[in-house]
């Protein structure tokens, strides 16, 4: 808005400039780029027409643009109170003016080298749009126009150091987390194949050890000599194994250790007592 | 942090009497008792929006800022002195106390007196830098009134401050604002805190009328860089604005006719009265304060799910100190902003929106809330996500810092648990357990069945001979 | 056995069945009378000052075991700790060790259901007293299964219970895991012992219990680990495998394994990470040699054997490889750094600064093994050589352990702690073979097989007998002697001569707990010159300070030593504390300390700090503080921001580390250092401010501080506490504002030169 604002004003300007007879101007104003490796030709730049816009002025790294003027009210040369060179950053807007140091005969210069301007004028995409305003005090209409574009060439080797950007408030932009992926399970065939595979040995087991001569002949022998031990025993070890079911599935420790105490005394006590029978059994020749 | 919701709350209490949202008494310190009467219509203006004005001299034994070592006012207006000095009672270093009490400044400059060099000083802490000859002015040969300063340009007409966007604007007026013999200010770079209100043109600069009077060489600032009005918020929201033009706010410009040096302008009645209330409003705290309401934090799943949209939270466990990771949580909070006399609802300007952060050393989400039902004043904004898979302490962060508006810093700590041993999948869920559960069963069963064999399995007959 | 007396009606209670009871009485009421003396040896601290928690870590174990009682087991197994380690919190249940929490909180319920209530304070002040008596017993156990004379047990009881080597752990109000933990390590080795001996399921599971409680209550389980399979594998690699070895082995490994891995902590650690894999190494090994064992019992063919023996070898061969190979690939976890500093003393300093910074992960000083052994240190060697003499399967154990427990204490402090009950067990061992000797060697009657014929099949009869036989008939002297080993003379001065080294152990062990052992470390007692004693309880003063002026979730920052006391005393967040278990965030704190304000500043406010503590000891010459400290903050810092802390800074050209007019401006600079001398000037005249503890002159102009604000200083000055500033309201740096206080104009921009900087909205 700023932009558009200064722009009109200066058409303002322009079209007061050529019906009004006190108008500031300037005349025989050149314009050199001096330094290493810049040629050192001068341009003329009139008032009221920029020089082309399509081929900017290039200003190289450590070296010096150098604008010459002659400030006049109408057609005399006179000093004015305000002989800017205003260098504008096009995106941003940002301006910065260079003060001509004029004689009292109008004849005014500026010095621009590059050092001097802002970070932000030497890191522009686009080249500078550079303007000369020539204004005083009283009634004469002020100049202001558009006098060519300068195109900043930084150095390679030694680009110009950006400061980091000042903070300022304004919203930030959107965070998702991205969360780390589930840990991921084999297909389940594959484990439905070990699955079986494993529960199948159980079987294999049994019927290995029913092949290799086991049998439960015995165990009305063992019920008839010690009902009580061999029923407790057996039971208990069974039960042992609902207990750790139970913790599997719903208690917690406190409830399968008092459990698991029990269950494993009456395993110990009735236990000796079967295995005695057992031993019994053995010292008779009968395992 | 605190402090702000201290004023929200003693505005509140002294609603009845003052429409600013922290405190109705206002301190005018102005060098000449005659010099008042040339700002009348302001007063008027003030006093009716319900400020309670105490008008003293710099120079008076009796003025002091604080009073229990509290700020005495809660606003505080500084009109231009002639001394050099402000006096023992207005140091910077008091005046940077009062406002980091909380308390409002409105300080006019005028570029026809010199600026004291308290004033200088403390404008420096604030990152404001003013002429170093303390009598430069505003000029500009393209916008300046050519009624009154057709010979001396001082008078610079400005038409409403605009500013980018997601900026609200509160200064904004029909016509053209005077800024006769403003003090411009450059503004540092690197505060966040300071913003410009008016802008000069890019065609103004600053010069010395004593020193510069035939042409500038080195001009102080030029263009846009220049400030004519602009803002200071303090992080705990004092407002300190600096007005260059303290004969903008004078009856003589309130209803003053001006017009542009541009052919075919017309005469135009100045905006100054507008202006003036408009930037008074805000810096005394009358525009753009906001207040947090209700803020509400809890799980938004298994039996919870969805329960936002229901009336049922009031019996949930709201607020909870502890999340476990990947929880579904919901968040909610009330904003509502103080509208010269009165709590609206609030919403951001155009472009910008309220953030939550969720955040444990840098925010993890950072979400835009959206506004999901409006009460009379105030509005809801929530939003709904999926809590981290990082445990730690974290803060639902909701810190709202924009220019003109008063700072929104909530912070609330939950603590973010991991899994409890008990909360993970169980093991028949997961598909590759399935031959490590069922390995457990067959050597459970095994076992049981090779110990009955070992109890009562007979031998076999002596089919095979021993060695 | 017995001594002959000359009272008739002694001999009902010294002989036969009886007299097997009488002594067994006798022992019980020793071993009781040693428990006894080893509680009451622990007590000092008590007496001297108050049934207080000690030192740092045990401040943690204090906490944790309230936690525990308060909220349950299962809380406790699940507590997620949101007031350590902030912001990050600490999953407590799942990385500590939950034995010494769980056995106090069983004592208390314990005491609890029998209607004493005990505060749980006192359970966790007087639990390592406790168990040091049944410490005690555990090593007469074990040293009773080693030797056959009935005093070597009760000699290694009573050394187990007074040595300071061990009761620097185990002091009333040394509520570490060691306090349980010893005991379980030498009840474990005792229960091995027995598995070894017996070949017995039962004792291979019992140990494998053991086992496991060892590993639900210290770190140091892994000696357990590593020493069992060195142990198996010694024994097959002399030759001596058998049934019992393979019972006892397999039983205690696949029982113990699956034990540990309950205690979440160790999780999977026991299959997959290298520290362990020794004892699945040696398991393998046994099925492998059990095999063949069983193959060569079947076929007796000498070829087959030779090419079994081969296969054993490949076999044992590629599992090493793939092992290796697994290593290599990641999926077992190499050596960790604490096992890597156990070899290479110098690799902690350089890779892991932050275990070298612990002053008992220093090597040992050689004075300490006398220190804390004394006379036992001599005997010690006697009693591995004993061993040798008669070298059975648990013999070669003693040896064994006490091999690479000598090497380990060597190396480490600390882990003089693990050698403690191997010396008192083979001191015990030499002692009791001189006092059997001397005490009970009677003259040999005349003729050799008269003795014989006697059928005594005590040992130490045995021994005489070849001591006879060898000793030449020519010799005179042998045949009545005046001088030799049974005369009254030689045996009353031998036993004179070890009763009065036992009594100066007693002394000697008796003053170094007294003076060395018994200090909680939280208060400290200096003497007046009038010898009164002069109780510095500042660090008390300072957490009660934190824990009644702060706000409840108020963040303090200090060095990770005193985590566990700000927690434990002032009940207050902290940043890092001793449980090291995030390098990252600690070098964090080490940063913020080494740095200069600015830098330090964001990093406080990144992590919400609110309080910041040094301890300084220069005002009253207390060394153990923080500037004495401060080079391992550095380091620690260092090792992760190589580019922005350099320890090199700190010292001066000269390579001197200083805190006068000459230390470095990085020094000076420093946030440690400023907070330790801030204001310090004020207590001496101009120029005159001395650090005690560094014994330097202070430069004449104090540091200042800008971004914090002093909050307490306690009454010597120990432990310094400071506020964290907002942020400026203004938006200044902490400096301009500080600066703008004190008056100083700011400097206006003058000339300008170079470009504008331009203002961007």
């Amino acid at each position: 808005m700023k932009l558009l604002h200064s722009i009109s004003v200066a058409a303002l300007a322009l079209s007061s400039a050529v019906n009004a007879a006190s108008s500031w101007t300037f005349d025989e104003a050149t314009l050199q780029v001096t330094g290493k490796g810049a040629e050192a030709a001068k341009q003329k730049i009139t008032a009221g027409s920029p020089v082309s816009s399509s081929s900017p002025i290039v200003l190289p790294a450590s070296s010096t643009l150098k604008v010459i003027l002659t400030a006049q009210e109408g057609k005399t040369g006179k000093k004015p109170h305000q002989a800017f060179l205003t260098l504008q950053e096009v995106d941003s807007g940002l301006e910065e003016s260079f003060a001509f140091s004029v004689k009292d005969n109008g004849k005014g210069k500026v010095d621009v080298s590059s050092k001097d301007l802002p970070f932000q004028f030497l890191t522009s995409s686009k080249p500078l749009k550079a303007s000369i305003t020539i204004a005083s005090f009283g009634s004469s209409t002020p100049y202001n126009g558009h006098a060519f574009n300068l195109k900043i060439e930084n150095d390679s080797s030694s680009p110009p150091a950006v400061p980091s950007a000042p903070e300022r408030y304004t919203n930030k932009p959107e965070i998702h987390h991205i969360f780390r992926s589930d840990p991921k399970s084999p297909p389940t065939i594959i484990s439905l194949v070990f699955t079986l595979a494993v529960i199948v040995t159980l079987p294999g087991l049994i019927g290995a050890w029913l092949l290799l001569g086991g049998n439960f002949d015995h165990l009305g022998k063992a019920f008839g000599a010690s009902p009580i031990a061999h029923g407790l025993f057996l039971g208990s070890i069974v039960a042992m194994e609902g207990v750790f079911f139970l913790y599997y599935s719903s208690w917690n420790l406190f409830q399968t250790l008092p459990a698991a105490a029990i269950v494993g005394t009456v395993a110990y006590v009735s236990g000796s007592k079967a295995l005695t029978e057992v031993q019994d059994r053995r010292l008779a020749g009968e395992r | 942090m605190r402090l702000p919701l201290l004023g929200l709350l003693l505005g509140l209490l002294s609603f009845v009497s003052a429409l600013s949202a922290s405190g109705s008494k206002l301190l005018v310190v102005i060098e000449d008792e005659a010099d008042k009467g040339k700002y009348s219509q302001f007063w008027t203006d003030l006093e009716n929006r319900g400020f309670q004005l105490t008008y003293r001299s710099p120079k008076d034994a009796s003025l002091s800022l604080f009073l229990h070592g509290e700020p005495a006012y809660s606003h505080l207006l500084l009109l231009p002195v002639r001394a050099k000095g402000l006096g023992p009672a207005l140091t910077p270093n008091l005046l940077v106390d009062f406002v980091n009490g909380g308390s409002n400044v409105l300080l006019a400059l005028s570029g026809e007196q010199s600026v004291p060099s308290a004033i200088n000083s403390l404008l420096l802490e604030l990152d404001i830098n003013l002429p170093a000859d303390r009598t430069s002015l505003v000029v500009d040969h393209f916008n300046f009134d050519s009624k009154s300063a057709a010979e001396k340009h001082d008078v610079i007409l400005l038409p409403s401050p605009e500013f980018k966007k997601g900026v609200k604007n509160y200064f904004s007026v029909d016509g053209l604002i005077a800024f006769p013999r403003a003090v411009g200010q450059v503004l540092g770079n690197a505060s966040p805190l300071l913003s410009s209100v008016v802008k000069a043109p890019s065609t103004a600069y600053v010069y010395n009328p004593k020193e510069e009077g035939e042409s500038v060489e080195d001009p102080f600032a030029t263009g846009s860089q220049i400030n004519i009005v602009s803002a200071f918020q303090a992080r705990n929201s004092a407002r300190f604005t600096v007005l260059g033009s303290a004969e903008a706010l004078e009856d003589k410009w309130f209803s003053a006719s001006v017009q542009l040096p541009v052919p075919g302008s017309k005469a135009e009645k100045s905006s100054n009265k507008a202006f003036a209330q408009k930037l008074s409003a805000w810096t005394f705290m009358e525009l753009g304060v906001l207040k947090v309401g209700q803020i509400q934090h809890y799980l938004n799943e298994g039996s919870q799910k969805g329960i936002s949209n229901t009336s049922e939270v009031a019996s949930i466990d709201v607020n909870p100190e502890i999340y476990r990771i990947k929880n579904d949580v919901h968040y909610s909070i009330e904003l509502s902003e103080w509208e010269i006399d009165h709590w609206a609802p609030f919403s951001p300007p155009q472009g910008d929106s309220l953030q939550l952060e969720f955040s444990m050393l840098s925010p993890f989400h950072r979400l835009n809330l959206q506004p999901k039902a409006q009460t009379a004043n105030s509005t809801i904004y929530t939003s709904e996500f999926k809590l981290p898979d990082q445990h730690g302490i974290f803060n639902f962060f909701v810190e709202y810092r924009r220019p003109f508006f008063t700072n929104v810093e909530e912070k609330r700590t939950v603590t973010v648990r991991h899994f409890a041993h008990d909360e993970w999948p169980r093991s028949y869920v997961i598909s590759g357990a399935w031959p490590w559960i069922s390995g457990i069963w067959v050597t459970v069963g095994g076992w049981i069945v090779f110990v009955a064999l070992w109890l009562y399995s007979k031998p076999a007959e002596p089919k095979v001979k021993t060695r | 056995m017995a001594v002959d007396t000359a009272v008739p009606g002694a001999d009902f209670f010294f002989k036969g069945e009886s007299g097997r009871n009488t002594r067994g009485l006798l022992r019980l009421l020793i071993l009781v009378t040693i428990a006894a003396a080893a509680i009451a040896a622990r007590l000092f601290s008590v007496i001297r000052f108050e049934s207080i928690i000690h030192e740092f870590d045990p401040w943690f174990n204090f906490r944790a075991t309230k936690y525990l009682v308060n909220h349950g087991f299962y809380k406790f197994w699940d507590w997620f700790d949101d007031r350590t380690w902030h912001p990050l919190g600490r999953v407590t249940g799942g990385t500590l060790y939950p034995g010494l929490m769980v056995t106090s909180g069983v004592i208390y319920h314990l005491l609890r259901f029998l209607t004493l209530p005990v505060d749980i304070r006192n359970i966790c002040v007087l639990l390592a007293p406790a168990f040091s008596g049944l410490t005690a017993w555990a090593s007469y156990l074990l040293t009773s299964e080693m030797s056959d004379s009935p005093s070597a047990g009760l000699l290694a009881a009573v050394f187990m219970g007074i040595t300071p080597g061990y009761i620097s752990r185990s002091v009333a109000g040394s509520y570490d895991n060691e306090a349980i933990a010893i005991f379980l390590l030498v009840f474990t080795f005792f229960l091995w012992i027995k598995a070894v001996k017996q070949g017995s399921i039962m004792w291979g599971a019992l140990c494998a219990l053991f086992y496991g409680y060892m590993v639900s209550a210290w770190g140091g389980y892994v000696f357990i680990t590593n020493l069992l399979p060195l142990h198996a594998f010694v024994l097959i690699c002399m030759g001596r495998f058998s049934a019992r070895l393979y019972v006892a082995f397999t039983t205690w490994y696949a029982l113990g394994t699956l034990a540990s891995m309950q205690i979440p902590f160790v999780g999977f650690l026991p299959i997959r990470n290298s520290d362990h894999m020794s004892a699945l190494g040696v398991f393998g090994l046994m099925q492998l040699v059990g095999f063949a064992e069983y193959i060569r019992h079947q076929l007796p063919s000498k070829q087959f054997q030779t090419l079994l023996r081969a296969m054993v070898l490949v076999v044992f061969g590629l599992a090493f490889g793939g092992l290796v190979l697994l290593t290599v690939s990641g999926v077992v976890a190499p050596w960790s750094g604490r096992f890597y500093s156990l070899w290479d003393t110098g690799y902690a300093k350089i890779h892991i600064p932050i275990i070298a910074s612990v002053s008992e992960h220093q090597p040992t000083a050689w004075p300490a093994f006398f220190f804390d052994l004394n006379m036992l240190i001599w005997l010690f060697p006697a009693g591995v050589y004993m061993c040798f003499r008669n070298l059975k399967d648990e013999q070669v154990f003693i040896v064994i352990y006490a091999v690479l427990a000598s090497y380990f204490a060597g190396v480490m402090v600390r882990l003089m702690l693990t050698l403690t009950p191997i010396v008192c067990v083979a001191a015990a061992m030499a002692l009791s073979q001189i006092l059997d000797q001397f005490l009970v060697a009677s003259q040999p009657s005349e003729p050799t097989e008269s003795t014989k014929a006697n059928g005594n099949a005590n040992g130490n009869a045995d021994i005489k007998d070849k001591l006879a036989a060898a000793i030449p008939e020519s010799l005179r002297s042998t045949k009545a002697p005046l001088v030799g080993i049974y005369s009254y003379l030689s045996k009353s001065v031998i036993t004179g001569a070890v009763t009065a080294y036992l009594l100066l152990f007693v002394l000697h062990c008796t003053w170094v707990t007294s003076n060395a052992y018994s200090s909680p470390s939280v208060v400290l007692a200096s003497r007046l010159p009038d010898g009164s004693q002069h109780i510095i309880d500042d660090y008390r003063e300072a957490y009660y300070w934190l824990r009644q002026n702060t706000k409840e979730d108020a963040k303090v920052m200090s060095w990770w030593d005193y985590g566990y006391q700000i927690g434990g005393m002032a009940d207050r967040p902290t940043l890092v504390d001793n449980n090291t278990w995030n390098n990252t965030h600690i070098a964090t704190v080490g940063k913020a300390m080494s740095s200069r304000e600015e830098v330090s500043y964001p990093i406080m406010r990144q992590h919400e700090v609110d309080y910041v503590l040094v301890v300084f000891g220069g005002l009253l010459g207390y060394s153990g503080d923080d500037i004495n400290k401060f080079l391992w903050m550095v380091r620690i810092a260092e090792g992760i921001w190589p580019d922005e802390v350099k320890e090199r800074d700190f010292f001066t050209a000269r390579g001197e580390y200083r805190v006068d007019d000459e230390a470095t401006p990085t020094m000076r600079n420093s946030l440690m250092y400023k907070m330790s001398y801030y204001n310090y000037n004020s207590l001496f005249p101009a120029g005159q401010a001395t650090d005690r503890v560094r014994g330097s002159k202070l430069p004449a102009q104090g540091p200042e501080l800008s971004t914090l604000e002093e909050a307490f200083t306690s009454e010597n000055w120990i432990i310094r506490i400071y506020k964290v500033k907002d942020l400026d309201n203004l938006g200044r740096s902490h400096q301009e504002a500080v600066g703008f206080e004190k008056g100083n104009k700011r400097k206006k921009a003058g000339k300008r030169r170079g470009p504008r900087t331009l203002r961007v909205d």
